[in-house]
């Protein structure tokens, strides 16, 4: 337990963000006002909460709030051009993704809170979104049934958008109704997916190969998913207030009690589960509910370990984050930013409503140094190839390069041999100095 | 002989040494006295059965007692007639004792297949109808490795044999094999392929006989058809299934289909091409020529076309964009080989192949040539079709494709002839398919042409048939392009006419009923992804909210109170699933729908499963503010109250006749509870709801719907209670006859093992009302003072000429209000409860006692009796409660 972890948890109702220490269970802040959808809050870059807020269906624009750690009210407000459901950000909290109630993805640069991009994503409103773990693809679920795959390449090159046939790497719509939660594997390109749908089934997407590997039906509607480190389970929270185990690994037994790949289930008869996560070895599990709890829940004995009181209102947000990269990172300030000195807090400006064609040169100043991830993931595939390279070149002259090291041991032989020669050389010339001088001087002795 | 007897006397007479020994010509030396007899005689023997054979007693023998040994020799006999004996001899071994091939599998066809190239006709005949009939259906779920390149190496042997009639047969043996083990035809691709090209370049001159043609296109289709394009979609099903059962991440051992190298094929096959398109060729002047051209030749023709649509699709498929399909291909095929061999391929050898189109003789033709002749352009259309994706065309081409393309969907198909528009139909299919494509790649005027004739063809095909189902997967292909790939234009989808193709699918759907469920999956699945791509501004969008006019024929329709169910109720469980998804995407629902789905629901024949489903659904849909919130509620209270639920029979006997859906109501009931209770504040939904349901509760319903309503009460309800005086009131009004129901419904056995039960189940029922009495003291009460009156009251006001009758009614009823109190009594809560209500009950105490000790009624002594001891344990009860 050498980094404290924080359980952080919000309401559709207006009953703020709980913060407790996941280890010790004490009550950190409680952050006000905020009533997020589902999959709206996120913690950028551990420097910072930012939540979207649910609107009245007339209302149309929508609204992002941002707190700071230190600090119950909320600091920032900005009002994007809709109503924004999901929330997600990279983990260096460069960036902020946003799915709009239209299906649209917005994408705004944190620290100057520009629109970067926007682009329509899915027929109907955006789920869920999230990004892969080398922060290069963004993964998105919709009301239309659709989990989609973005290259945040792709996205930000135009040139290659037009030159492909669809936007999106893979677009999976096996799904027939609403998918409420996905979640993405280890393992860059080669990670499985599993998405979640309200017509009871979850599925295991392959990222490499892009087709559906599993379809796993469950007894009710899956809300929420957390994926195991180590990838042989996930825990799936159904509206039916069980927490499904469905395995991943395991060959399926057809003569389940449960289904085919369900392993069993937690269960504390509570109302329906809407949000899940792991802490970061994966030994716990923390559940939140309809009733208003969060639940952490040992996933080694299934016991309940701790329970947190949130509110009397359904939960339907829990986030885990690590307290190390809060701490650290919480003196970093872009000082240069207007509004830090208004609000005394390090927090950046508001997000844009919509991307200010008159700043295009400026935007493509700040643009330069966020093209950096993407360069890294070119890098990894020249590096791929010059590593086949590399092993086809060691195959073909790999007597010539055995030679050539022998070569060098035998330069370095020589070398020490010559040193040998002078030194054996000093060693005679001085004994022979030495032996005149003697003779001489017995001699002199001699003759004295 | 008179002489020869006085010669001996005369020379018997004669002394011994002048003996004269005349001879005489024609006599024999009398044999020696010592002579040996030489002579053998001998006789048949003839046993009832030979000794070898009755050595084979417990052996597989055939018809003429020969074992599988003697026979498998006998196929290398000289003589052809044995040989051919010999193989219809092992025939009927294997047929009579199956185990036998188990056993010498490999040794028979090691021997057999030396008679593949058998110089006899017959004798080959012999082996492949072995083969065919016994052999390899036999061997079929063994591992096939061993029998292939045993068999290969002979039938390579024979392929390039002297004789033109063993080559030919080898092929035929060939595709015996591949047909039993499709999979080893990759292994070999490349050397059967260059054997084809071989017998149909060099040895034309053998084939002038067509029906020899005929066969070796035959098994050079099927070959072809195995390339990897044909049955990638079933090869992926395939390992779908297995990835559902083991594990996801494990090493996977199976890789030998998938490393072969098909680099070979693609260089046989670009040599193939050229001599397939000649061949074709030859018959072009037997078309212009003859006024009647043979069955024969139209077999070899589509033979030849087939397989260089074959050819082509592979070609295409290969050097495709989609290459992460294609692995198998080494990295250098993939983009340089392939692009080129394919572009001069189109260019230069199918250029030939263009000029012949479209095969039409000028002069007048039968039916079923005209027939044939279609079937062939259908699939030259279809080659050109899978070429020009993607290359540059001469448009005048183009122009004479596209016009047979149109002409052939719209025209012919209302020619009349039922016969001729199946046989059309058929074919019509495959291209078809490819109309999206195409329309991609056509100019505006051709592509409202094309889409016209799409048009009358999916209005007119019937709704059954398999063109339906083209025209829809085309549809589909269209609407949501994003699934292949392609985009079309939102201009484009503007020409489509939306109305009639979206306005189509209910009606196919009722049209279709309960008969087709396949095509139903497709109408639906199709119906879901326009749902799910339905713009919410969009002219779609509309044309799918109509859609729910028509669609309510498919759930269900009432009229004049008669509920007729639609093929909705009779469909797999699957494709009631779909149907339900599809609800969730109507921007809204309207009350006649959620009218016609709520009988659906309180249908008995429908699943739990899909009951809950459909609730599940429309929940979502109320969430997304696609039903108006009085629609939701009416929809669920319907439900509570017309849900019927069967009793369960406590009796052990009739338990297994009818399995009671209580259990069903009850999750039905908990649902409803939190998702209307969902609904908002729960005070402003008591508000809203308490009116309906109380007039529900008022209606003489079954005790389960009240239960139900009761436990929706309380849901919303909070402690102290926030229900209006007026309700509590009527509450109190109803609920005594609710608790009668409750006892009389399910009345108290003395059976042991029942007793239990039969507790449980009256609990069930009472829980609900004792949180009702929990948060509202003055609802006890008034309960409780209803129950007096039925035991007082009743009696005064009874009419005098019903006196008689009711009279036991009476008294059984007096007997419920007992037990009722009893039950209440029971529960420890309720005790605590009571004594508040000391009053009341010591009423009912009095008035039960003034009633058994009044002698006006009309009352047996029986009955009396009974009501006596019926007060004695309510006093003892109540005393109990006294003391605590």
């Amino acid at each position: 337990m050498t980094e404290p972890e924080l359980v952080i948890a919000s309401s559709p109702t207006d009953a703020g963000i709980g913060c407790w220490d996941l280890h010790t269970g004490a009550e950190h802040l409680r952050y006000r006002t905020c009533s997020s959808p589902s999959h709206g809050l996120t913690c950028v870059g551990g420097r910072f909460l930012a939540s979207s807020q649910l609107r009245e269906t007339k209302s149309s624009s929508g609204s992002i709030l941002y707190w700071s750690w230190n600090k119950p009210q909320v600091e920032v407000k900005s009002f994007p051009a809709e109503p924004i459901n999901p929330l997600v950000s990279n983990n260096e909290g460069t960036y902020i993704a946003g799915g709009g109630a239209s299906g649209e993805i917005y994408l705004w640069q944190v620290a100057t809170g520009k629109l970067l991009k926007k682009w329509h994503a899915h027929y109907r409103a955006v789920t869920c979104l999230l990004f892969n773990d080398d922060q290069s693809l963004l993964i998105s679920g919709s009301e239309d049934g659709s989990v989609r795959v973005w290259s945040l390449i792709m996205v930000f090159d135009d040139l290659l958008r037009g030159k492909a046939r669809q936007p999106y790497e893979f677009s999976f719509s096996e799904h027939s109704l609403k998918v409420t939660d996905v979640v993405i594997g280890y393992g860059g390109a080669n990670a499985i997916i599993v998405s979640a749908s309200e017509d009871r089934t979850c599925k295991v997407w392959s990222l490499s190969r892009g087709k559906l590997l599993r379809n796993i039906v469950f007894p009710s509607i899956i809300d929420a998913i957390a994926l195991d480190p180590g990838e042989d389970v996930f825990y799936a929270g159904g509206r039916d207030g069980k927490i499904y185990i469905a395995a991943l690994n395991a060959v399926a037994d057809p003569n389940n009690n449960y289904g085919l790949h369900i392993l069993g289930f937690l269960s504390e008869q509570s109302k329906a589960i809407t949000c899940l996560a792991l802490s970061t070895d994966g030994s716990l599990l923390i559940s939140g509910s309809e009733d208003g709890m969060v639940r952490v829940w040992n996933t080694k004995n299934h016991n309940i370990t701790r329970i947190f009181r949130h509110a009397k209102g359904p939960i339907n947000n829990v986030v885990v984050v690590r307290q190390s990269s809060l701490m650290s990172n919480r003196g970093t300030v872009n000082s240069q930013m207007p509004s830090v000195k208004r609000h005394g807090v390090s927090l950046p400006p508001p997000l844009e409503k919509c991307a200010n064609s008159a700043d295009e040169n400026d935007y493509k100043a700040v643009i330069g140094p966020r093209i950096d991830p993407d360069r890294s993931v070119e890098a990894s595939y020249i590096s791929i190839q010059s590593l086949s390279n590399q092993i086809l070149e060691l195959q073909r002259q790999g007597s010539s390069a055995a030679a050539e090291m022998e070569i060098e041991r035998l330069k370095l032989d020589r070398s020490r041999s010559m040193q040998m020669i002078q030194q054996w050389e000093t060693k005679f010339q001085s004994l022979h100095q030495f032996c005149v001088t003697e003779l001489l001087d017995g001699e002199k002795a001699g003759n004295a | 002989m008179v002489k020869n007897k006085a010669q001996s006397k005369k020379q018997q007479k004669r002394g011994v040494d002048f003996k004269k020994i005349r001879r005489k010509i024609g006599r024999k030396l009398p044999p020696a006295q010592n002579a040996t007899n030489t002579e053998i005689k001998s006789k048949a023997i003839i046993l009832p059965e030979q000794s070898i054979a009755s050595e084979k007693a417990g052996l597989a023998v055939s018809k003429k007692g020969l074992t599988l040994k003697e026979l498998l020799q006998q196929t290398s006999h000289h003589n052809a007639k044995v040989r051919k004996d010999a193989l219809i001899g092992i025939r009927d071994v294997l047929l009579k004792f199956p185990a036998e091939l188990k056993l010498h599998k490999l040794a028979v066809i090691e021997k057999l297949r030396e008679r593949i190239s058998d110089d006899d006709k017959l004798v080959r005949e012999a082996l492949y109808q072995l083969l065919k009939s016994v052999i390899f259906p036999g061997c079929k779920e063994d591992n096939k490795g061993p029998i292939n390149s045993l068999m290969m190496t002979y039938i390579f042997n024979a392929m390039t044999h002297m004789a033109i009639e063993v080559r030919l047969m080898a092929f035929k043996f060939f595709d015996l094999l591949i047909q039993y083990f499709p999979s080893c035809f990759l292994l070999y691709a490349e050397k059967i392929l260059q054997n084809y090209e071989d017998i149909l370049q060099k040895n034309k001159f053998y084939l002038q006989d067509k029906g020899r043609l005929k066969n070796a296109l035959a098994g050079l289709v099927r070959c072809l058809s195995l390339l990897p394009c044909s049955n990638q979609e079933e090869g992926d099903s395939l390992s779908y299934n297995d990835a559902t059962r083991g594990s996801l991440h494990a090493f996977d051992l199976d890789l030998s289909d998938k490393s072969t190298d098909l680099s070979g094929v693609v260089n046989r096959l670009t040599d193939l091409l050229p001599v397939l398109v000649s061949c074709f060729q030859d018959f072009s002047p037997l078309i212009h020529s003859m006024a009647h051209v043979d069955v024969q030749s139209f077999d070899c023709m589509s033979f030849l076309l087939q397989s260089i649509d074959l050819v082509v699709r592979f070609f295409v498929h290969a050097s495709g964009n989609n290459q992460h399909d294609f692995q198998n291909l080494a990295p250098a095929y993939k983009k340089n080989n392939l692009s080129i061999c394919d572009q001069s391929i189109s260019a230069v050898t199918l250029k030939k192949l263009w000029d012949e189109f479209p095969l039409s003789p000028n002069h007048c033709l039968s039916e079923k040539d005209g027939d044939r002749y279609f079937m062939l352009n259908i699939v030259i259309t279809e080659i050109f079709l899978h070429l020009s994706y993607g290359s540059k065309l001469s448009p005048a081409l183009l122009e004479r494709f596209l016009e047979f393309i149109e002409s052939s969907l719209s025209e012919k198909i209302h020619n009349g002839r039922e016969a001729g528009k199946v046989h059309h139909e058929k074919h019509l299919i495959s291209l078809v398919a490819f109309i999206p494509k195409l329309i991609m790649q056509v100019s505006a005027a051709w592509k409202s042409r094309i889409l016209q004739a799409f048009m009358t063809v999916f209005e007119n095909c019937s709704p059954e048939s398999s063109m339906k189902l083209a025209c829809l997967s085309v549809v589909e292909e269209m609407l949501l392009p994003e699934q292949n790939c392609l985009y079309l234009d939102p201009k484009d989808l503007e020409i489509l006419n939306h109305s009639t193709w979206i306005g189509e699918l209910p009606k196919l759907l009722v049209l279709l009923g309960d008969k087709h469920p396949l095509h139903v999956k497709a109408v639906l699945r199709l119906q879901l992804r326009v749902g799910q791509t339905a713009n919410l501004n969009m002219t779609p969008a509309k044309e799918y909210d109509n859609m729910q006019y028509f669609i309510r024929a498919f759930y269900c329709t009432c009229s004049n109170g008669t509920v007729s169910y639609g093929p909705f109720m009779r469909l797999p469980r699957d494709i009631q699933e779909l149907s339900v998804c599809c609800l969730y995407y109507f921007p809204f629902l309207d009350k006649v729908l959620l009218q016609s789905l709520a009988s659906c629901c309180i249908c008995h024949e429908l699943e739990p499963f899909i009951l809950f489903r459909i609730m599940e659904v429309l929940h979502s849909a109320y969430k997304a503010g696609h039903i108006q919130i009085a629609d939701y509620i009416s929809f669920f209270i319907t439900l509570l109250s017309r849900f019927q639920v069967y009793p369960e029979k406590i009796d052990p006997t009739e338990k297994h006749e009818v399995k009671s859906n209580r259990g069903t109501f009850k999750s039905v009931v908990r649902a409803v509870c939190s998702w209307l209770s969902q609904i908002g504040d729960d005070v402003l939904v008591l508000q809203m709801l308490e009116k309906i349901v109380l007039d529900e509760i008022s209606h003489k319903r079954p005790v389960d719907n009240i239960y139900g309503f009761i436990r929706l009460l309380i849901t919303l309800d909070s402690k102290p209670t926030r229900l209006s005086e007026q309700t509590i009131n009527r509450l109190s009004e109803v609920l005594p006859e609710y608790f009668l129901d409750v006892v009389n419904n399910i009345a108290e056995e003395d059976d042991e093992s029942t007793k239990f039960l039969i507790r449980q189940t009256r609990d069930y029922y009472l829980l609900p009302c004792f949180f009702l009495f929990d948060r509202s003291n003055m609802l006890l009460n008034q309960i409780l003072e209803v129950m007096e009156s039925f035991i007082r009251g009743n009696a005064s006001s009874l009419l005098p000429h019903q006196k008689g009758a009711l009279a036991k009614d009476h008294s059984s009823r007096i007997l419920s209000v007992v037990s009722v109190l009893l039950l209440v009594l029971g529960d420890i809560k309720m005790q605590k409860l009571l004594l508040s209500c000391k009053t009341a009950i010591r009423n009912i105490l009095e008035s039960m006692h003034t009633l058994e000790s009044s002698e006006d009624i009309t009352m047996t002594i029986e009955e009396r009796h009974k009501i006596r001891s019926a007060y004695d344990i309510l006093t003892a009860a109540v005393s109990t409660l006294k003391y605590d």
